[in-house]
């Protein structure tokens, strides 16, 4: 670690002693003072015989405990005639189980200053609480009974599958989820990954049985992990996750399959989801990128910070600082198992729907075609390493992030050795990473809207416009 | 909401609970406190336990103190102390703090506007030098005025115009509950008074408040107290003290009676209610209760009016909720607010079926009270929310500085939960008889428009 901050900290004298086109910085700006090394959590691993990953993080000092379960398969394990419907689970696993009731679950969990959530992905299923240290047993009693029994009443189920109708209702009014859900489909076609939410016919037609099956297959202890990070002993906690957990037995059949990674490019053309009465375009551009562990992605990863990962990047410094367009534009670079995604996304008013997508576009291909400069390169290599360092300082944060590199595969080690890598990301690294995934050409463009706002501003880009249903 | 990230866009953060539970030791960390001679009060909160530091300075003014006939300028202002100084031009303060590893933002409520940045330690005397450059002056520029004006009324349009129930249950319904300017009105901004201010307002509101002696500064993270006040002391001391305009009287008249309102949604699918009861002030022997209540019947699955409405009588699809909510904790106000409820119900359930649910919820509370065990389960979870919003250094900043500035001390932070700690059944009940009634509520139902004739949304929400 002492490594990687020495050169950063080079690079950051470098990039000072040169200044760039921007606004020279002030010249009584105090300088950095000394970088201290990132302290990566100190993991203990462990595999209980039954299979189940066992991650702890012991934290003394601060009175809380956070704990994730994650199981292996999400939305793109969904029978394909129940598209989404590990949306369901996740929303009934807490409504029941062989020895507790919805109500006495929550009350129980409140007693011990805790919530359960619940929530699907693509790859996983993740089941989370963070309770008080003082009442981490009767925290971790629910948690491990929830995740081990849930019975599925059909009652409950019954009530949720009305709730979750309407609520979709309710989401598809929201520009941001009828952009993410389009964009899905326009990227991955027929995978399925094209899943982003459950769809109407998925929640009427789902039962309790379906719930109780796919619950058996995925939430198997040989396919899941269990995090804790928290004011705890190691060897005490080891203790109790073992009281808890050994007796969970995978069934015999054989685990879900792993996926594809998708090879289908997307079309350059726009695809208008019809939202009237809307007073701004919702403009989402998007295209596949690296995955987690493609020699690229930190390089990706650096070229998406300067180009709109940041609030000093390109994209927000043109359309929200200079133009004034819009509030909060940003692009994400995401990363499933087997794909990865590269976002761009804006919200603007009507009129000025055409030109933000002409300074996107702008942008990308500025990225892509022009090298940046050392200013921006260091700035950008700090933000992720410092980024790094400030999302360990929440329990649950860090809880989760260690769940979600255990469902792909990679070690806890990954968060320090994720940092090395973008400190020695190169310039001519950074500028391959931006031509092979930013070209404008590249992206698929999702307009919710006004279908005639939409229609008139994209005339001008001459490529294909289609109106999804 | 200076925000660039949706995650730091905190507007919608829904408020966590500051309080305690019964017996257990408190957790508490070394704190320290220090008043320049320019009146800026700077707090130190040691955190060593990751190389990083939060903090946050927090400005005595906000939404409710905003000149009449410029409503939401308080919070375009704020978006105009990140757009450079004469020392530091625009582009300057999100690149030093960016490039040394950190994010920032900034928050305007009714009763503070506070800028926030989290950064590795390495940041620091950048981070402090830039907060102390623009609590010298700003660049009073009407072409980033323009350009700011612009950015604020897109923020608008994405979180009220474009949206669904566009905040209704925060912008409209304290429009209704409350008859004086400066707890009523749109604190978003109308468009026409988003549209007039000029540079000459900012120039006003920035010599008026934003002065060291209005400003509380709090640091935490891997930091000495010594070196901190040695650094604030370097970069802060030269700052003039300013005369701050007299905190002008915000109390409201008595509400008399129930006040109701329907509006159209030409963008929702299912209906929403919202109900705000007028709640004591910050310092009366009620207020404790009150938080209590608030998150008694709205704090999670467990909450009361979860389990009535939502899986008891199935007449509602969400609860959401609390005193002072949606806007801050139900500890940081300095002045009337609400307890607010905001409930999503079913097309087929009518407003009248879900308001007998919910008055019975309410009449319950009334009539018997909490059981002491009801009560401890939503302390131990009203404690555990507060440590969660102790645990990260920039929030920690926030809390503190916000304490300060309200009272002068930071004990509150720390001491509350034990306060909390003593509230009994009997005061919860005698809390909800007296201020859990109708003659102190506004209702507001928010219906979608019919497709077709659909009539305009109300204009309360930001237009």
């Amino acid at each position: 670690m002492n490594k990687m901050m020495l050169v950063l900290a080079v690079l950051f004298f470098v990039s000072l002693s040169f200044a760039q086109k921007e606004v020279p910085m002030p010249k009584d700006l105090p300088p950095y003072g000394t970088e201290k090394p990132l302290r990566a959590p100190s993991v203990k691993t462990a595999k209980l015989d039954n299979g189940l990953a066992v991650w702890l993080v012991s934290e003394p000092g601060f009175p809380k405990v956070a704990f994730t379960v994650a199981v292996r398969g999400g939305f793109a394990a969904d029978p394909a005639d129940r598209p989404g419907i590990s949306e369901l689970l996740s929303k009934t696993i807490d409504q029941g189980t062989k020895a507790r009731t919805a109500k006495q679950i929550a009350q129980e969990l409140q007693a011990s200053g805790g919530d359960l959530s619940a929530g699907s992905d693509k790859d996983f299923i993740e089941v989370s609480t963070a309770v008080l240290a003082s009442r981490l047993d009767a925290g971790i009693a629910v948690l491990s009974d929830v995740v081990q029994n849930a019975s599925f009443p059909d009652a409950e189920v019954a009530l949720a599958k009305r709730n979750l109708a309407d609520s979709l209702r309710q989401r598809e009014s929201e520009p941001s989820f009828l952009a993410a859900r389009a964009m899905a489909k326009v990227l991955f076609g027929d995978h399925p990954y094209h899943v982003t939410s459950p769809s109407q016919e998925c929640v009427a037609a789902a039962n309790a049985t379906d719930l109780r099956r796919i619950f058996m297959q995925r939430f198997r202890p040989d396919q899941a992990i269990l995090v804790a990070v928290g004011d705890f002993d190691d060897a005490k906690m080891m203790e109790v996750v073992k009281a808890k957990f050994a007796a969970w037995k995978a069934p015999d059949e054989s685990a879900l399959p792993g996926l594809k990674r998708p090879s289908n490019a997307p079309e350059h053309a726009v695809y208008v989801v019809t939202r009237p009465g809307s007073v701004q375009t919702t403009l989402e551009l998007g295209t596949f990128g690296p995955l987690r562990g493609d020699p690229d992605y930190e390089a990706a990863m650096v070229a998406n910070a300067i180009y709109g990962g940041t609030f000093s990047s390109r994209l927000t410094g043109n359309i929200r600082e200079d133009k004034g367009y819009t509030y909060s534009p940003y692009s994400r670079l995401r990363v499933y198992q087997v794909a990865g995604v590269l976002v761009t996304h804006a919200d603007v008013r009507n009129e000025v729907t055409a030109p933000t997508l002409n300074e996107i576009n702008y942008e990308l291909n500025r990225l892509a075609t022009t090298a940046p400069s050392d200013e921006e390169l260091s700035k950008a290599k700090h933000y992720l390493v410092g980024r790094d360092a400030i999302q360990l300082q929440a329990r649950a944060a860090l809880s989760n992030q260690l769940a979600g590199l255990w469902v792909d595969g990679l070690p806890p080690e990954e968060i320090g050795i994720h940092g090395q890598k973008i400190a020695n990301a190169s310039v001519s690294e950074v500028q391959t990473a931006a031509k092979r995934y930013f070209p404008a050409f590249q992206t698929a463009i999702v307009a919710v809207g006004e279908e005639k706002v939409v229609r008139e501003a994209m005339a001008p880009f001459g490529i294909p416009v289609k109106t999804l249903q | 909401m200076n925000g660039f990230h949706p995650k730091l866009c905190r507007l919608l953060l829904l408020a966590a609970a500051l309080t305690t539970q019964v017996s257990a030791q408190q957790w508490k960390a070394p704190t320290t406190m220090k008043k320049l001679a320019n009146g800026l009060v700077v707090v130190v909160s040691e955190d060593h336990s990751a190389p990083t530091f939060g903090l946050c300075v927090s400005y005595g003014i906000g939404f409710r103190l905003e000149p009449e006939g410029r409503t939401g300028f308080a919070h375009l202002f704020e978006h105009m102390m990140f757009e450079g100084t004469p020392n530091a031009p625009k582009g300057v303060l999100m690149r030093a703090i960016e490039g040394g590893g950190g994010n920032l933002n900034g928050d305007t409520r009714y009763d503070y506007t506070e800028y926030i940045e989290t950064a590795p330690v390495s940041a620091l005397d950048p981070v402090l030098w830039i907060e102390a450059d623009r609590m010298k002056t700003l660049d009073f520029s009407t072409k980033n005025l323009e350009n700011q004006r612009n950015v604020v009324e897109e923020e608008v349009r994405v979180n009220v115009l474009n949206r669904p129930y566009g905040l209704f249950f925060a912008i409209d319904l304290p429009g209704k509950a409350f008859d004086t300017y400066p707890n009523a009105h749109n604190f978003y901004g109308e468009f026409k008074d988003l549209d007039s201010a000029k540079i000459a307002d900012v120039q006003k509101f920035y010599e008026q408040y934003y002065a060291p002696n209005n400003a509380v500064l709090a640091i935490v993270g891997d930091v000495q107290p010594a070196d901190i006040f040695a650094k604030v002391e370097k970069y802060f001391s030269a700052i003039p003290v300013r005369e701050i305009p007299p905190r002008p009287n915000v109390e409201e008249p008595p509400q008399k009676s129930e006040r109701r309102a329907t509006e159209s949604d030409k963008l929702a699918k299912v209906p929403a209610l919202a109900v705000g009861y007028r709640m004591p002030p910050r310092h009366s022997p009620d207020a404790l209760a009150a938080a209590v209540t608030g998150e008694l019947l709205h704090n999670g699955q467990a909450s009361r009016l979860y389990q009535a409405l939502v899986k008891e009588k199935q007449v509602a699809l969400s609860v959401d909720g609390g005193l002072n909510w949606p806007l801050g904790t139900p500890y940081e106000y300095n002045g009337p607010t609400l307890m607010t409820s905001f409930i999503v119900y079913p097309a087929n359930v009518s407003e009248d079926q879900l308001l007998t649910a919910y008055d019975s919820t309410i009449a319950e509370l009334v009539g018997k009270g909490p059981s002491q065990q009801d009560l401890d389960r939503i302390v131990a979870k009203m404690r555990s929310d507060w440590y969660d919003q102790l645990e990260v250094p920039i929030n920690r900043a926030s809390a503190l500085s916000h304490a300060v500035l309200f009272d002068g001390t930071f004990d509150a932070v720390y001491q509350i939960p034990d306060e909390l700690a003593k509230v009994t059944p009997a005061e919860i009940q005698a809390f909800a008889a007296k201020y859990l009634v109708s003659s102190n509520r506004t209702i507001m139902d928010r219906v979608p428009a019919q497709t077709g004739a659909a009539p305009e949304k109300k204009q309360g929400a930001g237009q």
